[in-house]
C-alpha cells in the first residue's frame, strides 16, 4: 500500500503559492468551494518516491485572526484537519511581514517545513539572507526557492517528507512575548490545558488574550467561565501597557519577526532604482498612472472584441455547417428542430462565448492580477469607488462586467467580508456586458447615433452608484477600507496563468453551459408551440401600456434573460425587419435599451449569484433588477414623448 | 497627527489608532495585522488625488491604504 500524506500550502498572498501548488500538482487539481463558503479551495495530487501526497493550497493571507473569511477557513482547516505538514511559502523580499505570519502557524503547533521563495527578487532588491542563522532562530527547515524557474521544488518536496517521517515537531523553536504577557498565557494555559479544544491550549490562550471572537465563541461553549477570565487578564495588560491587549500581543509578535529578519537579513539599496520599481511610480502616478489604465484597458477590450468576434464568426460558420447533417438525422419536422434548435444552437452559443470571449478574457485578467497591476488598478481607482461604498479592489470584478457578468460576479470573491462580496456582485450585475453593448450599439448607436449611447452608457453609470450607494446604506454591516500590499512587478508564470484560465473557464462551463441549453430548449418549445406569443399577450400591460412598446418586445425581453447577446437578432426576426428605424420610434429604441441594459443581465449570471450567494440572495435581487428597470423604462417613456 | 497630514517623503512613528466604540475594531485588527503596530515608521511615498488612497511604505513592504484608514492612524513626524 502506498502511504498518503496530505500537504497543505500556506503564506502570504503574491507570495509565489500558486506556482509552487503548480508546479507539485500539475494537471492532477481541482478548485472547488470550502464547504457553504465562497472561498476557493485549490487541491490537488502528486505521486512521489511511492508516496500519494494529497496537496491543499490554503488561500493567501496575512495573519490568522477573524478578519477575513479566508483566515477563519485557513485556521479552521489546520486546526482540524490536522495535515501531516504545512508548507509556509515564505516572500524572501518582504521577509518581516511573511514572518509575522511564520510565527502564527507555529502557534498551531504544525509541522513545518519554509520555502523561502523569490529570492531572486530578493537579491533584485540588494537583499542576502543568511538561511543556517534564519533555520536555527526558527528551529524549522527552510529551502530556498525561486518557484518561477522550478528552483528548489525538488528539494523542497524531499524535505517535506522527511519531517513528515521524522514526525515530530518538538524541536521546532516556540517564540516568547514579553514577561507580562508570557505571565497571562501561562495562566490560562493551565486552565485550558483540561479543556478539549480544536486548538492548542497555548494558541487558544492567546487568541482569548486577544480578544478573538470566533474562539470566544467556540471556547464559551465548553467553558464560559474561562473567558471571563481572559478578559480580565486581557484588561490587566491592556491598563499595564496604556493600550489594547490585542494590540499589545500583535506589537510583540512583530517586534519578534522584525528582530529575526534584521538578524538575518542584510540589505544593500542597488543605486538605481529596478525596472519594478520605476514600472510601479509610472503605473501609480497621478497622470500616467490614470493614462495607463485608460490606455490599458481600451487596449483590453478592443483586442479582446476585435479577436473575439472574428474567431466567433468563423466559429459560428463552420458549426451551422452541421446543420444539414442534424436535417438528415434527425429530419425537420418537430423532433429535428428542438434537437438543433434547442439543444445545437445552444451549445454552438455556449461555445462560441467561451473559446472566443472567455478565454482570452481570463488569460489576461490573470496576466495582470499575477503581474502585480490588478493592485495597482486597485490603488487608482478606489476613490471612485469609496462613493459606492466599496473599496479600490471593488473596480475589478465591475472592469470585468463590462465584458461578462458571470466571471465579474466570481470575481467578487476577492472583497473580504461577506457583506462587500454581495454589494460588489450587486453593483456588477447593474454593469452593461458584452452582449449588452451590442444592443446598445446596434440598436441606439446605429439609428440614432453614437451620442445616444453613450449618453445611455452614462446613465448606466449613473445609476449603478445611485444605487449601489442606496445599497450599501441598506445592508447592515461594517464596511472595510482599503489595506493592500502592492507587491513588486514580476513577470508571470505562463504556465501558472493558463492553469489558471483553465480552470476558471471549467467552472464557466459548468455553470453557463447547462442553462444556456435549458434555455435555448425550453425557447425553442415555447415557440414552436405558440406559448410564446401568447407570452407576449399576457405582458402586454407591462410592454404595451407601462413602456410604450410594441407588445412583441415582451418576448424578446423574456428571451433576452436566457441568451441576451442574441436579444437583437430576435427582435430582427420578430419585426420582420433590421431596419429597426421602420418599426420602432427614437423613444421606443431608447426605452427597450434601457430595459436590457438595467434588467437581470442573464441566466447564466443568476446562476453564478445562487453559487456565491444562495437562492434567496439571488432570487431578490433578479426580482429587483427586473422591478427597477421596468420602473426607469416606464418613467423614461413618459418623459422622453413630453420632450421628444 | 493623522498620518494624512504627513508630506510626501516623509516619515512617521505610529502612536495609537483610533477606533470608535464597537466600530472600527476590523480596521484595527487589519492594520495591526499588516504591521502598523505602535512604534512602527512609516513612510508616505505618495497619495492619490481627490481624496484617494496612500501609498507607505512599512516594514519593508509597499502597502496601499484607503483615505478613511489612513486618517485615523495617529503618527508623530520623523525629523531626518
Amino acid at each position: 500500500m502506498k502511504k498518503k500524506f496530505l500537504i497543505a500550502l500556506a503564506g502570504n498572498a503574491n507570495v509565489g503559492k500558486s506556482v509552487i501548488f503548480n508546479y507539485l500538482t500539475g494537471l492532477h487539481q481541482h478548485i472547488g468551494n470550502w464547504p457553504g463558503k465562497t472561498v476557493e479551495r485549490a487541491e490537488g495530487t502528486l505521486q512521489f518516491k511511492g508516496y500519494a501526497i494529497d496537496i491543499v493550497d490554503l488561500p493567501g493571507i496575512y495573519s490568522l485572526s477573524a478578519y477575513s473569511l479566508e483566515e477563519l477557513v485557513s485556521r479552521k482547516y489546520i486546526a482540524v484537519e490536522r495535515p501531516d505538514l504545512v508548507i509556509n511559502v515564505v516572500d524572501a523580499s518582504v521577509l518581516e511581514r511573511n514572518l509575522f505570519f511564520t510565527l502564527q502557524l507555529m502557534e498551531l503547533e504544525t509541522p513545518m517545513v519554509i520555502a523561502l521563495n523569490q529570492i531572486d527578487v530578493a537579491k533584485g532588491k540588494g537583499i542576502q539572507t543568511d538561511i543556517d542563522k534564519l533555520e536555527k532562530l526558527l528551529g524549522i527547515s527552510i529551502i530556498p526557492t525561486i518557484a518561477t524557474k522550478g528552483i528548489g521544488i525538488h528539494k523542497l518536496l524531499e524535505k517535506a517528507l522527511e519531517t513528515i517521517e521524522i514526525g515530530s515537531i518538538k524541536k521546532q523553536g516556540q517564540f516568547k512575548y514579553g514577561e507580562e504577557v508570557e505571565e497571562k498565557i501561562g495562566m490560562l494555559f493551565k486552565k485550558l490545558k483540561n479543556v478539549q479544544f480544536l486548538y492548542p491550549s497555548r494558541y487558544t490562550a492567546i487568541k482569548l488574550l486577544e480578544g478573538d471572537e470566533d474562539i470566544e465563541r467556540e471556547v464559551g461553549r465548553v467553558s464560559p467561565q474561562i473567558i471571563s477570565v481572559a478578559k480580565k487578564l486581557a484588561r490587566k495588560i491592556a491598563s499595564l501597557q496604556g493600550i489594547g491587549c490585542s494590540t499589545v500581543i500583535t506589537s510583540e509578535r512583530y517586534e519578534v519577526a522584525g528582530c529575526i529578519a534584521r538578524a538575518t537579513q542584510e540589505l544593500v539599496p542597488p543605486i538605481n532604482p529596478t525596472l519594478g520599481e520605476r514600472l510601479h511610480n509610472f503605473t501609480t502616478h497621478k497622470i500616467t498612472g490614470y493614462l495607463m489604465l485608460a490606455f490599458s484597458l481600451l487596449t483590453i477590450f478592443f483586442s479582446i472584441f476585435t479577436f473575439g468576434d472574428f474567431i466567433s464568426d468563423l466559429l459560428t460558420t463552420s458549426l451551422y455547417g452541421l446543420e444539414p447533417v442534424f436535417a438528415s438525422l434527425f429530419g425537420t419536422e418537430i423532433v429535428g428542430t428542438i434537437i438543433w434548435g434547442g439543444i445545437m444552437e445552444g451549445l454552438i452559443a455556449g461555445v462560441t462565448i467561451v473559446l472566443p470571449y472567455i478565454i482570452p478574457f481570463y488569460i489576461i485578467l490573470y496576466f495582470l492580477e499575477n503581474s502585480g497591476y490588478l493592485s495597482r488598478i486597485a490603488f487608482l481607482m478606489d476613490n471612485v469607488m469609496h462613493k459606492i461604498g466599496l473599496h479600490g479592489k471593488a473596480f475589478i470584478p465591475i472592469m470585468l462586467g463590462f465584458g461578462c457578468n458571470v466571471p465579474a460576479c466570481l470575481g467578487c470573491r476577492i472583497m473580504e467580508t461577506q457583506r462587500e462580496r454581495l454589494l460588489a456582485a450587486f453593483v456588477t450585475t447593474l454593469v452593461p456586458c458584452a452582449a449588452t453593448t451590442v444592443i446598445i450599439l446596434g440598436l441606439v448607436g446605429r439609428f440614432l447615433g453614437i451620442q445616444w449611447a453613450l449618453t445611455l452608457y452614462l446613465f448606466n453609470l449613473l445609476i449603478i452608484f445611485a444605487v449601489g450607494r442606496l445599497a450599501f446604506r441598506v445592508v447592515p454591516g461594517e464596511s472595510t477600507a482599503l489595506i493592500m500590499e502592492m507587491h513588486d512587478y514580476k513577470w508571470p508564470h505562463t504556465k501558472t496563468v493558463l492553469k489558471q484560465t483553465w480552470f476558471r473557464v471549467v467552472e464557466f462551463i459548468k455553470i453557463a453551459f447547462p442553462l444556456i441549453i435549458v434555455g435555448s430548449f425550453a425557447l425553442k418549445v415555447a415557440e414552436i408551440s405558440g406559448v410564446l406569443y401568447a407570452l407576449a399577450d399576457v405582458l402586454s400591460p407591462v410592454t404595451v401600456l407601462w413602456l410604450g412598446l410594441p407588445a412583441i418586445t415582451g418576448i424578446t425581453l423574456v428571451f433576452g434573460v436566457l441568451r441576451k447577446e442574441l436579444s437583437l437578432v430576435m427582435l430582427g426576426a420578430l419585426l420582420g425587419t433590421t431596419n429597426f428605424a421602420l418599426v420602432l420610434t427614437p423613444v421606443q429604441m431608447v426605452v427597450f435599451t434601457l430595459v436590457t441594459m438595467l434588467y437581470i443581465p442573464c441566466i447564466a449570471t443568476i446562476s453564478a449569484l445562487v453559487k456565491d450567494f444562495g437562492w434567496k440572495k439571488a432570487l431578490f435581487i433578479t426580482v429587483f433588477e427586473i422591478t427597477f428597470a421596468v420602473l426607469v423604462g416606464g418613467i423614461a417613456f413618459r418623459l422622453l414623448t413630453l420632450f421628444v | 497627527m493623522a498620518l494624512t497630514t504627513l508630506k510626501n517623503g516623509e516619515t512617521g512613528k505610529v502612536i495609537s489608532i483610533k477606533s470608535e466604540r464597537g466600530r472600527g475594531r476590523i480596521f484595527e485588527k487589519r492594520l495591526l495585522d499588516m504591521g502598523l503596530t505602535p512604534g512602527t515608521l512609516v513612510k508616505v511615498v505618495k497619495s492619490v488625488p481627490f481624496h484617494g488612497p496612500m501609498e507607505i511604505h512599512v516594514r519593508g513592504s509597499r502597502l496601499a491604504l484607503g483615505r478613511g484608514m489612513a486618517e485615523r492612524i495617529f503618527v508623530e513626524k520623523k525629523e531626518k
